[in-house]
């Protein structure tokens, strides 16, 4: 394949180019309550181009090989408008050529467990959950996805990497008369099947909280101390500083560039950040980005300090920074744009405990429910949570959201915990989805949150 | 794709073919200067085969083996998916409009042109950064089953997406102009947004408290994602619809009318058959506050044993890629009914609330049981009917089945949706806003 992508972009007249191949598989089951509601297996493919002409930099993207061509006439002509409307112009940060072919090394592999057995295996998870007091129905899904990538660019560089996801995700449902509370579950990783295996206890819980939300109240709106648990720490985490972190999301804004100066110090000292996609058995894992830039481990904030960023060859720079290997693309439809991998947030040395006891009165909140981003600005739900009252943990609360400013929220953050947890499961949309951005924390707590209630 | 059917109705009791090709272009123009051009020449197929009362589904984006497609179909047969519904017979529809040819030969440059005019205007009056988005595109869509159904579409739209940011942020205002011809983003909408901006420009600080509440048509998803949720045949198959057993019931203020209108002239996506070949036509949710029909596809009109309604879409919330996505219960083209306030008059009515031009978070939350909490990006502080400036870190939560019972007023005009849609604004009374 690799050859041939080499042909398919000779002879063209340009400063730069790439082209990525890609084979996608995917193998989706479903159920909804106990009805499975689909199965089956697919293959597609696709091809991403992209040209550097004269400073200016445009892409294309085609399913079909005989639409090659033409996707070389437009990404070069986009390149071409670029520079001759007044636009931006781009240099790639230089990187070493690599030749590689990268395997995939996996604990169990799906393509080698019939489809049988995966039903079996999501049902087993599924009834386990309806036999759960109070439970009414479930959406719960087996996802396989598979992407055999190939990349080549005119400096020589070519790179072949395989990567494969599998979760079991959805939601569990209770329902008291016309009161419907659900609570999202998830299990996988990229480090193949066998991590699906034996994970009961993972779904019985979430029905049972799905069940006593039930009997929650709904939070009452105002400004709250809050302690967020590591998976809700990794979402403020992702959301709140990890996009900011992205070099194309300020890139073309000066005034949020000059508040994100490396050096400066953004939060407050207890607080250390890494965005690591070099971490093994993670769902964040990989070796190559889509510009075939090996990925590195980047410390986003040391101890409060802004300390690095995520870049792509562009970016990169633009800046005048390293290049970090986070350019990455959903599939074969996509250019690929900067995203984090794996993210968290350095542990610290406190217990849940002393957490509390430093608490007080507050909130303590626990898993996420989706986030979203809008430059300094954020908002999160959290699946659940507790009021806190002297520093002990009172009656479940429900219907939380909370919206913040980073900068404020960053200087806010008081203390962390000594514990740690990684998601299991991607799927952030910035554009595009990326089912491969994993996060996490310890505990942390937080002062003067707006919490969104009735 | 005649072939293919063929092949598949050998192996199967019935078959049904979906295909599309899409050719698109964009341009990103970020503080003035064009930064991104991208092009997209996208295809796909999806075959759904019923046999024994089952349904197997398969797709793919590149038709290199329709002997593959067809076996990925039969091993997904051995789910054992119950399927109770029949694919639709052929049906008179009427003629489709046909695009003409404008869009098709718009370019990179006429792309910048018609952003540029944008950017012009706006940098005559305003000192913030000004991003202009735009994009072109045209559709080719088509479905064939095994029943005699033949149906195609043609369809091209043009965007331009004006955003004024506020200084030293990311939150911005947002004017949005679309068409299915080439043309030009109108000015007075541009003046309305300056008008916007200048209003927002100050930063204002509520209290936390009750208080009235305009969510704009920009945010009506916020409202609409739980009503849809709830009115989806799906959800009243697997019986957490907070709507079960409330047809014909008064839910809502009278003053709340949903519906969808995929036949509308005004439409840019306007269409006569859903995804499954089912005719589309105008379809009403609720009337004047009274739930009147479910949202329903082929398979949960089946399983309901309900007629279908034209509304099985391929495609989420999030877009996906729509060969992959099976069709399902989605309100295509929707509509609130406009009420008889201008939104000027509107704003003048209110002693003390918040404007809602743009949200975060709305699909955070119980959706299924109407819940939203979202913050303001941005949200205009209102007192005594005027405007006082924007809102920093401020949010505002409720449940649907409250806040549209509390409609005070509707606006008297129907706005393009960058979600998808045209609705009025509306204001709400007594809805919870929390503030720092």
């Amino acid at each position: 394949m690799i050859d041939r992508l080499k042909s398919m972009i000779s002879g063209v007249e340009a400063d730069f180019i790439d082209i990525r191949y890609e084979i996608k598989t995917e193998t989706k089951i479903g159920f909804a309550g106990r009805e499975i509601r689909s199965a089956g297996s697919n293959r597609t493919d696709g091809y991403v181009i992209r040209v550097g002409k004269n400073g200016g930099f445009s892409s294309a993207t085609v399913t079909r090989e005989e639409d090659v061509p033409r996707a070389l006439e437009l990404a070069v002509e986009g390149a071409e408008t670029i520079i001759a409307t007044g636009g931006k112009k781009s240099v790639l940060a230089s990187v070493p050529v690599v030749v590689e072919n990268i395997k995939l090394v996996l604990d169990g592999d799906p393509r080698e467990i019939s489809i049988d057995d995966k039903i079996e295996l999501l049902r087993k998870y599924n009834d386990l959950m309806l036999e759960q007091p109070m439970i009414e129905t479930t959406n719960l899904y087996y996802i396989e996805i598979g992407r055999e990538k190939h990349y080549v660019n005119s400096e020589g560089t070519a790179v072949s990497e395989e990567i494969m996801t599998t979760n079991i995700a959805g939601e569990v449902i209770a329902k008291h008369g016309s009161l419907v509370q659900n609570i999202r579950v998830a299990i996988g990783g990229a480090d193949g099947y066998n991590r699906l295996l034996s994970r009961e206890d993972v779904f019985v819980k979430k029905a049972e909280i799905a069940a006593r939300l039930l009997d929650a109240e709904p939070v009452k709106g105002g400004t709250y101390n809050v302690i967020l648990s590591p998976m809700l720490a990794g979402v403020f985490t992702h959301e709140a500083f990890g996009h900011f972190s992205e070099a194309d999301l300020i890139e073309d804004n000066p005034s949020l560039r000059e508040k994100m100066l490396l050096g400066e110090q953004l939060g407050s000292d207890v607080i250390t950040i890494i965005a690591d996609s070099t971490l093994p058995d993670q769902i964040g894992y990989y070796v190559y980005d889509d510009e075939g830039v090996a990925v590195k481990p980047v410390t986003l904030m040391d101890r409060g300090v802004l300390t690095g960023r995520l870049h792509s060859r562009r970016t990169a720079s633009a800046f005048g920074e390293p290049v970090s290997g986070h350019t990455v693309a959903e599939d074969m439809r996509f250019e690929p744009i900067i995203r984090m991998g794996t993210i968290y947030i350095k542990p610290g040395s406190l217990t849940l405990d002393n957490l509390l006891a430093e608490l007080g009165d507050g909130l303590y909140l626990i898993d996420g429910k989706g986030g979203q981003t809008s430059g300094e600005n954020f908002t999160f739900g959290a699946q659940y949570g507790f009021k806190v009252e002297g520093s002990r943990i009172g009656p479940m609360i429900r219907d939380i959201n909370i919206m913040g400013n980073l900068f404020t929220t960053l200087q806010n953050i008081e203390a962390i915990g000594n514990d740690m947890e990684l998601s299991e499961r991607g799927g952030c949309g910035k554009g595009q989805l990326n089912i491969k951005s994993a996060l996490g924390s310890p505990h942390i707590l937080i002062r003067n949150m707006v919490v969104g209630g009735v | 794709m005649k072939k293919l059917l063929d092949i598949a109705a050998r192996v199967s009791d019935q078959a049904e073919v979906f295909s599309i090709r899409k050719d698109s272009s964009s341009l990103d123009m970020r503080n003035g200067k064009p930064c991104d051009m991208s092009a997209s020449i996208q295809s796909g197929y999806a075959l759904r085969i019923l046999k024994d009362g089952r349904i197997g589904t398969a797709y793919t984006k590149n038709l290199l083996s329709r002997d593959e497609l067809v076996k990925n179909a039969l091993d997904s047969l051995k789910g054992r998916v119950e399927a109770s519904f029949s694919f639709p017979g052929p049906s008179e529809i009427p003629e489709s409009w046909l695009p003409d040819e404008s869009i098709s030969r718009m370019g990179f440059h006429d792309l910048h042109s018609r952003s540029g005019k944008v950017l012009d205007y706006l940098n005559r009056k305003v000192e913030g950064q000004i991003n202009v988005n735009s994009a072109r595109g045209i559709q080719d869509m088509a479905i064939m089953n095994t029943n005699g159904l033949n149906f195609s579409r043609k369809s091209a739209f043009m965007y331009i997406f004006a955003s004024l940011l506020f200084p030293n942020t990311e939150t911005a205002v947002r004017k949005f102009y679309q068409s299915r011809q080439a043309g030009d983003f109108p000015e007075k909408e541009l003046d309305v947004l300056m008008d916007l901006y200048a209003s927002g420009l100050p930063e204002a600080s509520i209290p936390t408290g009750s208080m009235k509440v305009v969510f704009t048509p920009d945010t009506m998803f916020t409202l609409l994602w739980r009503l849809s949720a709830a009115a989806s045949g799906k959800s009243f198959y697997d019986r957490v619809s907070p709507l079960q057993n409330r047809r014909e019931e008064k839910v809502f203020s009278d003053k709340f009318t949903l519906y969808g209108d995929p036949a509308d002239p005004l439409e840019v996506d306007q269409h006569f058959f859903d995804d499954e070949g089912i005719l589309a036509k105008k379809h009403t949710i609720f009337e004047k506050g009274v739930f009147k029909n479910l949202v329903l596809n082929l398979d949960y009109a089946a399983k309901l044993k309900e007629e279908p309604t034209g509304t099985g879409y391929r495609g989420g919330m999030w877009g996906g890629e729509t060969v992959s996505l099976p069709p399902m219960p989605q309100l295509s083209c929707s509509r609130i009914a406009p009420g008889n306030v201008s939104f000027e008059d509107m704003i003048k009515g209110i002693d003390r609330g918040v404007i809602v031009f743009g949200v975060l978070g709305a699909h955070s939350g119980n959706i299924l049981n109407g819940d939203f909490s979202v913050g303001l990006n941005p949200g205009f502080y209102v007192e005594n009917g005027e405007i006082k400036g924007r809102v920093r870190d401020g949010m505002v939560s409720g449940n649907v089945y409250d806040v549209l019972n509390n409609i005070e007023s509707v606006e008297n005009r129907l706005h393009d949706s960058t979600t998808g849609g045209m609705y009025p604004s509306i204001l709400l009374d007594d809805v919870s806003v929390a503030a720092k």
